[in-house]
């Protein structure tokens, strides 16, 4: 089957002077294909930002990418749009490259992050404009436009001026905008970024919707996990070094991140400093934490250990069990507690726990690992 | 608000509107009087024969309608380039940017002699001194510097995603200017015009040296009745001049309240 979204060896470019890149060879973690960036087209004014992107969406999937601010989340976005010119690699929409293509002729809609709407035009001709644009007679797009208005719930605002809304209904107008324009594929840029927490969860809702109702293949730029989770059906992240790690299903990222730089991304992992010997991992400065971390193939020498809350088990100590943790912070996070812990050579860190740990501040703590990630830093 | 800050604000709006009108309505008492002179207080015989002569004779008509083609052409191709100039500079490279500010605030802060000298000479050159053809081109040099500011300053503050929404969601260029562009522009465009129309208006400097006196303009042929001393006839041409820029102001501030309204 052809993926609705095919993306191959595309090379992301950032506005800016040149400044020393990986791809120049001085990481050797990236595997960078000599093909695309032996091809690239050098533009004025901008570098290489991404190198040799891959990746391909399918109708009705949705993709989430994940990435610190300034990783490039948005400019693969407006580059997949056609907003900004790409380095090398094809970009193909339903099995024909769009590559060369004007941002109106791919079939491809973007959506910032702020809800754009046209603000000399009312609510119901924002949502027409797509068909508008198409030559479709006036009173049918508008037919249509208050039809997906009432798909997404916002019927009730066709008539008002576009400058007029809360920033849910904007979010929902722009939606059903998008969803006029029938995108092969949909581009949403931090659609949940800003919103507060009921705007959010109703944004979250219009997005999960609109992804049923179009099946457009869609990508889903965030910096949230749980946004992420919520909305899309698979995840990919983008590493320290420009690297895309796209997995089949979000648990699968969560459950063995490729890199180190993305687990940090992910957000929900406590970073153990130790070392590799014998094939096993060993805390550096708490080695008296219960279990053993096996490093089957990782090789010797300093590693990190990422740890999540549910893996890790916290009992508050008997005064005659010892070596023991001193808690010196605890702070409450949505499902989970996140500990400081001090050691005797006061030496500190903080472990992620279950919500259900009761340990509290000043108590003696003993901690045991049940699974970790190590990651050679070496 | 304390009585003696009404009362400064009471005085002050009187002196503005007394500086406002005193001089305007000085100049339709000139027009209309015959035989006003100092010590006399009020005009002492009316007389419509100055107005009569604006629309009778052809040599004021003609200046009319000179005055009236230079400033609505100008106004009109000096809009039509600004426009897209401004655009492209200001989402060019801050260098472009600066350049095209600078070479068009040249053009405005020029003294219009020096301006005027200059363009004689290169209008006499291409064989176009003299002719209305080249004191439109001469009108079109400070109106196109004005112009070139007004929509740098609108296109530096514009927001670019509009466009790049319309356009994902498949408006071809020209469907974008159609439909998004010139609908958010209407004020822009509106000041553009009357603020064009207005330069060329009101041109005497460029006018003289370039026309050479070939070229006769409202604005020149009050200035000639002043030195003939014919006061009455001068006045009708000022406010001839006065009339037409007053209606264009008004004009652009309707258009600009009109999308001031759609933007709210």
């Amino acid at each position: 089957m052809i993926p609705t979204l095919d993306v191959r060896d595309l090379c992301v470019l950032f506005q800016g002077p040149p400044r020393p890149s990986p791809i120049d060879g001085s990481v050797s973690s990236i595997t960078v294909d000599a093909g695309p960036v032996s091809m690239l087209r050098p533009v004025p004014g901008h570098r290489i930002g991404l190198p040799g992107v891959t990746f391909a969406v399918n109708a009705g999937d949705c993709l989430a990418v994940l990435g610190t601010s300034g990783a490039g989340k948005s400019s693969l976005l407006r580059t997949l749009a056609g907003l900004q010119p790409q380095g090398c690699g094809s970009v193909r929409v339903n099995g024909r490259d769009v590559s060369a293509l004007a941002p109106e002729r791919r079939g491809v809609v973007y959506l910032h992050q702020e809800p754009v709407l046209f603000p000399h035009l009312s609510v119901l001709e924002n949502v027409a404009f797509p068909l508008t644009v198409r030559g479709t007679a006036r009173r049918e797009a508008e037919r249509r436009g208050f039809e997906m208005l009432v798909r997404l719930g916002v019927e009730g605002v066709a008539g008002n001026a576009a400058t007029a809304l809360s920033g849910g209904q904007r979010h929902r107008v722009a939606l059903a905008r998008a969803l006029c324009a029938d995108p092969a594929v949909l581009l949403l840029d931090e659609p949940l970024s800003s919103l507060d927490p009921a705007v959010r969860r109703d944004v979250r809702v219009a997005l999960l919707e609109a992804r049923t109702m179009s099946g457009a293949a869609t990508i889903l730029v965030t910096h949230d996990l749980d946004d992420a989770m919520a909305v899309a059906t698979h995840i990919a992240a983008i590493g320290q070094f420009g690297d895309l790690s796209v997995s089949t299903a979000p648990a699968e990222l969560l459950h063995a991140p490729p890199s180190l730089s993305v687990a940090q991304l992910l957000g929900v992992f406590a970073e153990l400093p130790g070392v590799v010997e014998h094939g096993e991992f060993v805390a550096s400065r708490f080695r008296w934490l219960g279990g053993v971390i096996e490093a089957p193939g990782v090789t010797a020498g300093e590693a990190v250990a990422c740890v999540r809350s549910h893996e890790v088990e916290v009992h508050v100590a008997d005064q005659r069990t010892a070596p023991v943790l001193t808690v010196t912070a605890r702070r409450e996070a949505a499902h989970e507690v996140l500990l400081d812990l001090r050691d005797v050579s006061d030496a500190t860190v903080t472990v992620r726990a279950p919500g259900t740990t009761s340990a509290r501040v000043g108590d003696r703590v003993q901690v045991v690992l049940r699974h970790a990630r190590l990651f050679p830093t070496h | 608000m304390t009585h003696r800050a009404a009362l400064v604000r009471s005085c002050s709006f009187a002196a503005l509107t007394i500086f406002a009108t005193a001089p305007l309505l000085m100049l339709i008492a000139t027009s209309l009087s015959r035989g006003w002179f100092y010590p006399t207080v009020l005009p002492q015989e009316v007389d419509a024969s100055a107005w009569r002569e604006l629309f009778t004779d052809s040599a004021r008509r003609d200046a009319v309608s000179n005055s009236l083609m230079l400033g609505i052409g100008t106004a009109i191709v000096a809009t039509l380039l600004a426009l897209p100039l401004g655009r492209s500079a200001a989402l060019s490279t801050r260098i472009v940017r600066r350049t095209v500010a600078l070479l068009a605030f040249a053009a405005v802060a020029l003294p219009p002699v020096a301006l005027g000298l200059g363009l004689q000479l290169t209008m006499l050159s291409l064989e176009l001194g003299g002719t209305l053809f080249g004191v439109f081109l001469a009108h079109l040099v400070p109106t196109l510097g004005y112009l070139t500011l007004v929509f740098l300053g609108v296109f530096t503050r514009w927001d670019m995603r509009l466009e790049e929404l319309a356009a994902t969601l498949g408006a071809s260029g020209v469907t974008r200017w159609r439909l998004v562009l010139l609908p958010l522009l209407r004020r822009p465009i509106a000041d553009a015009l009357a603020l064009g129309f207005l330069v060329s208006w009101a041109q005497v400097a460029l006018t003289l040296l370039v026309g050479g006196g070939a070229v006769r303009t409202l604005p020149l042929d009050v200035l000639a009745m002043l030195q003939a001393g014919q006061d009455q006839r001068a006045a009708v041409g000022a406010l001839a001049l006065a009339v037409p820029a007053l209606l264009v102001v008004v004009a652009a501030r309707s258009a600009a309240r009109h999308t001031a309204a759609v933007m709210a």
